[in-house]
């Protein structure tokens, strides 16, 4: 038995066993569903089969506009000297944190634009932080050595080419994550629909079905897409290996590009990028705070203390319940992650690949039939207190979520060199020891940004706060149903409450570092 | 290392408490705006001393809400009380045998038009389906209102308003009505009609709401709520009451709803809740919010300025039970003219 906890297999294929006992109840119906025989014959639908493309070549399109976005202001202010590089990196991941809806109602007031390009642009801008993140992770291990050698031979245009390499597998991945999340957003095409021309999106079939009384409706609308997204993510893992290049992890990283007198026209390049990702539309809806009618008592400024006063008043108690099952979700990604990424990270090819997109399918499927997934699985005689409590919540939530954590995890640990894994093996470590020491401590900051990422997704998500007792007063049903009913100063000051206090961390986190930094 | 366990302990600290799951005397499941539904729960709780549990809903971000989680739930309810800000879903619910029989002397109290003849759901504080107007933009467009929902189409009104797309809410409910009485063909001859005619079809009354507060149109079809919620917003709109003319029959009411969930265990409680919810004094309240329902109990007060029917405006007769298994069988239908 002692020998047998020494080995990665038992504690790998113990994890994985948890990780599977997390998603089978939710994930299972729906996954039965695409091989139910009638899952895709709507698609011969024209009406369907017209609205599933255009899904698909509006997402293509944000995707290829949040790359287009994405990976210059990952560049800029990653590896080169602009001005505030350090503040831009810190704030481009800041729009993840914002419900895609409140973008898009930002973008609306500011620009007036509407209809199935301005869902388009909307998307693109919401997820252009994905391959700028992925990016900046890339090119912040690109080695000096490559980095100094372009800038020699072929000045700053060889220079940028390299890193454009160099961040090319990371922004195919990030690409295809934005085409799965624009993908599957029902929330911002509805509304750009409802203000413009009319069109409809896949996603609006799949929530038309689920609102039957079949629950099999639902899962079978959502199959065609499930299945498209788990493609779309190989084929972004296929393109990341293919365009990888082997890089020493430990070797010296590249400085920073100067850009000498043209440094105040790429810093206004790079803020201009930040304000389309972040900057105006937030601003508008920091304006939205204290917006009202020409009839309507007080001030600008009175209507907008207003509106934070009841934003912390009302909103209080949902935002700590909120935060209080994130973080025991993210609790829980923390202790599962590292086994499940370590086991990614340990393949390669296809295998690697196909895992990948297993360990990726909770998230891939729509919200709504994950809840009810978890409420067909969990809602029976005799097990009401778990089904009412938070522990189901906590437990569902790690399960959608945990993907998201893996993946972080595994791509760092890639980067461990081998020789240091070989080496703790020879000195006889146990396995958990060797994860903890080898991998985990060198990287405890992704570590704990991977529970956070968890922790984000978790209070943002809706769906299963609706469908799930433990989890339904909460700051996303809060601020959500605000929205429903047209309270536009609560919810601007609501919706910045809840982005600022998920901020938080990271900032102080950054603040931290940069003060350590100095001190040395 | 050591030192990044302090924060992960005191974290597990802090949110280990919450795990457990906590006995409550009352589920409620509420689909009205929580600002609200809130505070009239929490005034429930103080004079009876019961703990209540509420559930909230939410439609703006197309999710798929509590109606589904009752039928998901049916082979185990968990729910006493379904606190409906509509009508359709909770036939919908009685169809589907999740609901039994709350009568009581409160409940009977509401007129018999708005509560089930077999006592299964009783409706109070109603909304009605009307045009809100900008009268400044009206004159400027130099056009009039149509005075019937059914002329909202034709050329000379349409490139001037807005309606919400009759896939969800009060929208669908009302199309549904209107398919039951006046024929189905007609309208969804109508609606397939109204994607062509100008009319501005959004996604929800409270967008067509925003829009006219915007100044995109001088007029929309909406619900009294969200009109006065924009009048609330200082928006100096008016609320104009349709097919009132002898040709026409009336403007449509739309009550919430209150049902008792079969199979619950706290009945009496639920009833209490459900007589609550009924009484006058909740009418009132609701009549006075920013919503300012329309108060069906003969006995609320309603402020100074709100409308009320039949006094103030004909109202729509309707048979509940024909309009919502009309919904069910048009949902689709409706979908199939919108969904492209």
């Amino acid at each position: 038995m002692p020998s047998l906890l020494r080995q990665a297999r038992v504690w790998q294929g113990f994890a994985a066993l948890l990780a599977l006992g997390l998603v089978i109840g939710p994930l299972g119906p729906l996954l039965a569903a695409i091989f139910r025989g009638d899952a895709f014959t709507q698609l011969g639908e024209a009406r369907v089969a017209l609205v599933f493309w255009r899904s698909v070549w509006m997402a293509a399109l944000s995707a290829g506009l949040a790359v287009l976005v994405g990976l210059p202001l990952a560049i800029l202010a990653h590896r080169t000297r602009v001005w505030g590089a350090e503040l831009l990196a810190l704030l481009t991941p800041l729009t993840l944190l914002l419900p895609p809806l409140l973008m898009a109602q930002g973008w609306n007031g500011l620009t007036g634009w509407d209809g199935l390009w301005a869902s388009v642009f909307t998307l693109g801008m919401c997820y252009a932080p994905l391959p700028a993140l992925l990016a900046s992770r890339a090119l912040a291990v690109q080695p000096g050595a490559a980095h100094e050698s372009a800038l020699l031979c072929g000045g700053r245009r060889l220079a940028l080419r390299e890193m454009l390499t160099t961040a090319r597998p990371a922004v195919a991945l990030g690409g295809s994550l934005a085409f799965l999340f624009s993908i599957t957003d029902f929330a911002v095409p509805d509304y750009m629909a409802a203000l413009g021309d009319t069109f409809g999106v896949y996603p609006g079939h799949v929530f038309n079905h689920f609102r039957d009384d079949d629950y099999w409706a639902g899962a079978r609308a959502a199959a065609p897409l499930i299945l498209l997204c788990a493609l779309v993510l190989y084929l972004g893992l296929w393109a990341r290996d293919r365009w990888s290049q082997e890089t020493p992890g430990s070797g010296r990283q590249a400085d920073a590009l100067d850009w000498g007198r043209a440094t105040p026209a790429w810093s206004l390049l790079a803020w201009s990028l930040l304000g389309l990702t972040l900057l105006l539309p937030l601003g508008r809806i920091v304006f939205e705070l204290g917006v009202a009618g020409p009839e309507a008592p007080g001030t600008w400024g009175s209507r907008a203390s207003e509106s934070v006063q009841a934003a912390f008043d009302r909103g209080r108690e949902d935002v700590g319940r909120s935060f209080s099952n994130a973080s025991l979700a993210g609790l829980v990604a923390l202790l599962l992650a590292p086994f499940l990424a370590h086991l990614l990270a340990s393949r390669r090819g296809r295998t690697a690949r196909l895992l990948m997109t297993l360990t990726a399918l909770p998230l891939l499927v729509p919200g709504v039939g994950y809840g009810m997934g978890a409420i067909a699985f969990a809602n029976r005689p005799g097990w009401s207190e778990f089904y009412q409590g938070t522990g189901l919540v906590v437990l569902v939530y790690a399960g959608r979520f945990l993907p998201i954590a893996v993946f972080l995890l595994a791509e760092r640990f890639q980067s461990v060199p081998r020789s240091r894994d070989e080496a703790a093996l020879t000195l006889g470590l146990s396995y958990p020891r060797r994860l903890l020491q080898v991998f985990v401590t060198p990287q405890l900051s992704a570590w704990l940004l991977a529970a956070g990422l968890v922790v984000v997704f978790a209070v943002r998500e809706l769906d299963l706060a609706i469908l799930l007792p433990g989890a339904n007063q909460s700051a996303a049903v809060r601020y959500f149903n605000a929205l429903h009913f047209a309270r536009d100063g609560f919810v601007a000051a609501f919706g910045l409450l809840i982005a600022i206090l998920l901020f938080l961390p990271a900032m102080l986190y950054a603040a931290w570092t940069s003060l350590r930094r100095r001190d040395v | 290392m050591r030192a990044s366990l302090v924060p992960l302990l005191a974290l597990v600290a802090w949110t280990l408490p919450a795990c457990g799951g906590a006995e409550y005397d009352l589920v409620v499941y509420a689909s009205h705006d929580q600002e609200h539904s809130e505070p009239i729960i929490k005034m429930f709780e103080e004079r009876t001393g019961l703990k209540v549990r509420a559930q909230y809903d939410v439609e703006q971000n197309k999710t798929v809400g509590l109606v589904n989680r009752l039928i998901a739930e049916k082979d185990a309810p968990q729910c006493d009380v379904f606190w409906n800000n509509e009508i359709a879903h909770t036939i919908r619910l009685k169809r589907l045998g999740l609901t039994q029989p709350a009568e009581s002397e409160a409940t009977r109290a509401i007129p018999a038009e708005f509560r089930d003849a077999e006592g299964h759901w009783v409706g109070f504080a109603a909304r009605a389906r009307v045009l809100m107007v900008d009268p400044k933009q009206l004159e400027a467009a130099g056009t009039s209102l149509p005075p019937s929902i059914w002329e909202m189409t034709a050329a000379e009104y349409a490139k001037y308003g807005s309606m919400a797309q009759p896939l969800t809410g009060t929208t669908l409910t009302h199309f549904a009505v209107l398919s039951q009485q006046l024929g189905r063909e007609q309208v969804l001859d109508w609606l397939r009609a109204s994607r062509e005619s100008g009319i501005a079809l959004t996604n929800g009354n409270a967008t067509s709401m925003k829009r006219v507060c915007q100044g995109d149109f001088p007029w929309c079809l909406t619900d009294t709520d969200d009109a006065a919620a924009a009048i609330a917003n200082g928006y100096a709109m008016e609320v104009v009451y349709p097919d009132q003319t002898d040709a026409v029959q009336g403007t449509l009411l739309i009550p919430n709803t209150a049902c008792m969930i079969a199979g619950s265990e706290r009945m009496e409680a639920a009833q209490q809740f459900i007589d609550y919810l009924v009484s006058p004094e909740i009418e009132e309240y609701l009549a006075n919010s920013r919503a300012r329902q329309i108060p069906l109990h003969p006995e609320a007060k309603a402020p100074e300025g709100l409308q009320l029917p039949f006094r103030d405006f004909a109202v729509l007769a309707v048979d509940w039970e024909a309009a919502a298994t009309e919904l069910q069988e048009v949902e689709e239908e409706f979908q199939k003219i919108f969904t492209q």
